[in-house]
């Protein structure tokens, strides 16, 4: 039996449902020595500003059960150098979305403007930065906030607008309603969980910047829940991410409702898992006799 | 051999580990289609076979210095402290045991001037790092001096690996239990007043790093180092491994490095 990898994720067509998840992926070239970027769906690229930045102080990261913080403070080349020197260097049919990230919304929107008409297949917009003139509040943590922001971004560009949101909300679903409401064509989730590490004998917080993002399979059950709860309250696509480190765990995605999946912090440690996750979500479908993998969204029994 | 070797991702078996005393362990390993190696590049291992409960959790794989090949299709050999949870389960390893391997990695030191001397100064797992190259430089004819520092005797490795280079070797230990008491830095300076002209190359904790490089530039040679920052990929993504530089900007210690200019780096800025 052959299987229909293809989903549609609100207007992208991929060639199967496994992408890799802005931050963990460079600008795709990194991985050039792993694997052929087109035995995937596609990668988010890192997610970039306007300008480049440079990012945090040591210390960036931390390891933790079965997971890592980290706070690298986006460090990117900016918008321009993405699209002059990071886009050509990629082969023809990779399958490419921009992921932008800024501190005020016109900001933003300008960024998405200026990747409009250019490959990339869609834009993700990550609410998980701080918003300077509330106080540092994160953008996908107010809901009036979100909204001026996704409505902002859907002016600014006709590009395919996921809009990923943070898990560090009270009302996931409520989040997802607004960005549907302001003309998001997909949802992607979740970023990393807000954490902290300590170093004991130094009384000191492990990570320069004190607080930071916790990945990795430990936030998977988490990642699960909140696919679900986003899913069921929204009519449009979901894109789900958290720990995946196999098929079988981007199966579970799948069923929790996730039309297609982000491996994250995997690539890491096991650089070119993607596509063996790829491969595996077929195998899966093969010895389940499902003809295809979109019948697999959603069909988590809970009756 | 170059350091523009393409790194590949592989199932390594263990052919061999050997415990060398204290927490030092020497680990063979035999790695499909190893492409070769320059000295100064590094690996990410992780025990277990790929998809076991050891390879996620702890979530992270561990750069370590790849130290030598060994004669056999692929075979190599790495030398490392028992330090952590990670080391700890590569040490539990078993010939014939699974285990992940990304490399080679990073850049390698470069050679030094015909003809020039170069002082080789390694503390801790750093010694691990520059056995490939006393033995490169060696080998094209260096006099080459390498001082080896460590807490105490039994935290030393390599020793006899050096000793059997022909270079000249010196040791310091912070209690005096094996050659000069106190720290290897000031086996560098006795060495560097002799007027000589080369290169100096450490590896080894921050401080006798940064005390390296700030003598080798008031005698007016280079000085190379080997950072040992943590990081999650190896290969330039997680960002994770990030130096600063004197200049202001940052090096990653994966990509730009593991090598740098010591001169390079803003060492009050490593943790």
């Amino acid at each position: 039996m052959s299987v229909d990898a293809r989903v549609d994720l609100g207007g992208i067509a991929l060639r199967n449902p496994v992408l890799t998840a802005s931050g963990t992926f460079g600008y795709g070239t990194e991985f050039a020595p792993f694997l052929d970027l087109r035995r995937i769906g596609g990668f988010v690229a890192k997610s970039l500003t306007l300008e480049p930045r440079r990012g945090n102080a040591p210390t960036r990261i931390a390891e933790t059960p079965s997971g890592m913080l980290n706070a690298i403070g986006l460090e990117n080349v900016g918008v321009d150098a993405f699209l002059t020197e990071k886009l050509p260097a990629l082969p023809e049919g990779v399958t490419v979305i921009a992921s932008v990230f800024e501190t005020e919304i016109e900001r933003y929107a300008e960024a998405a403007k200026r990747l409009t008409g250019s490959r990339v297949a869609g834009l993700e917009v990550n609410a998980s930065c701080p918003h300077v003139k509330s106080g540092g509040i994160e953008f996908g943590q107010d809901p009036a906030l979100l909204r001026q922001l996704v409505a902002a971004v859907r002016r600014a560009t006709d590009l395919p607008l996921l809009v990923k949101l943070s898990p560090n909300v009270t009302d996931v679903a409520a989040m997802a309603r607004v960005c549907e409401g302001e003309g998001a064509d997909a949802l992607s989730l979740i970023n990393s969980v807000q954490a902290l590490e300590v170093d004991v004998e130094t009384r000191r917080p492990v990570l320069s910047n004190v607080l930071g993002g916790l990945s990795g399979p430990a936030i998977r059950p988490i990642a699960l829940r909140m696919v679900w709860q986003a899913s069921r309250a929204v009519s449009i696509p979901v894109c789900g991410m958290g720990g995946i480190a196999s098929a079988e765990d981007a199966v579970k995605f799948l069923l929790c409702g996730a039309t297609a999946v982000q491996v994250g912090t995997l690539n890491y440690l096991e650089p070119g898992i993607a596509g063996e996750v790829a491969d595996g979500l077929v195998a899966y479908a093969e010895r389940h006799g499902v003809a295809r993998l979109a019948d697999l969204v959603g069909a988590l029994e809970t009756a | 051999m170059s350091g523009e070797t393409a790194p590949l991702r592989a199932e390594a078996r263990v052919l061999a580990l050997r415990d060398e005393g204290g927490a030092n362990r020497r680990l063979a390993l035999e790695v499909p289609g190893w492409p070769g190696f320059a000295p100064g590049q590094f690996a990410m291992l992780q025990a277990g076979a790929r998809g076991s409960a050891t390879r996620r959790d702890p979530l992270l794989p561990r750069p370590m210095a790849v130290y030598r090949e060994l004669p056999g299709e692929g075979a190599l050999e790495i030398l490392f402290k028992v330090h952590g949870r990670g080391t700890a389960l590569l040490a539990d390893l078993r010939p014939g045991d699974a285990l992940g391997f990304v490399g080679p990695l990073g850049r390698p030191f470069p050679d030094a001037p015909a003809g020039s001397r170069a002082w080789l100064v390694a503390g801790g797992t750093g010694i691990a790092s520059v056995y490939a190259l006393a033995a490169r430089l060696a080998g094209r004819g260096h006099a080459v001096s390498v001082l080896l520092g460590a807490r105490s005797e039994g935290d030393l490795m390599g020793e006899s690996d050096f000793a059997a280079l022909g270079v000249t070797l010196e040791i310091a230990t912070e209690d005096g239990s094996r050659g000069r008491r106190g720290r290897v830095t000031a086996l560098l300076e006795d060495a560097l007043a002799g007027g000589e002209e080369g290169v100096v190359y450490a590896c080894g904790p921050t401080p006798m790093m940064a005390a390296s490089t700030a003598l080798a530039e008031a005698h007016g040679h280079p000085c190379w180092v080997s950072l040992e920052n943590p990081m999650a990929c190896g290969f330039g993504v997680c960002l994770g491994c990030a130096a600063p530089r004197r200049d202001g900007s940052v090096a990653l210690v994966c990509r730009d490095g593991p090598v740098l200019p010591g001169a390079d780096v803003a060492w009050e800025g490593l943790s």
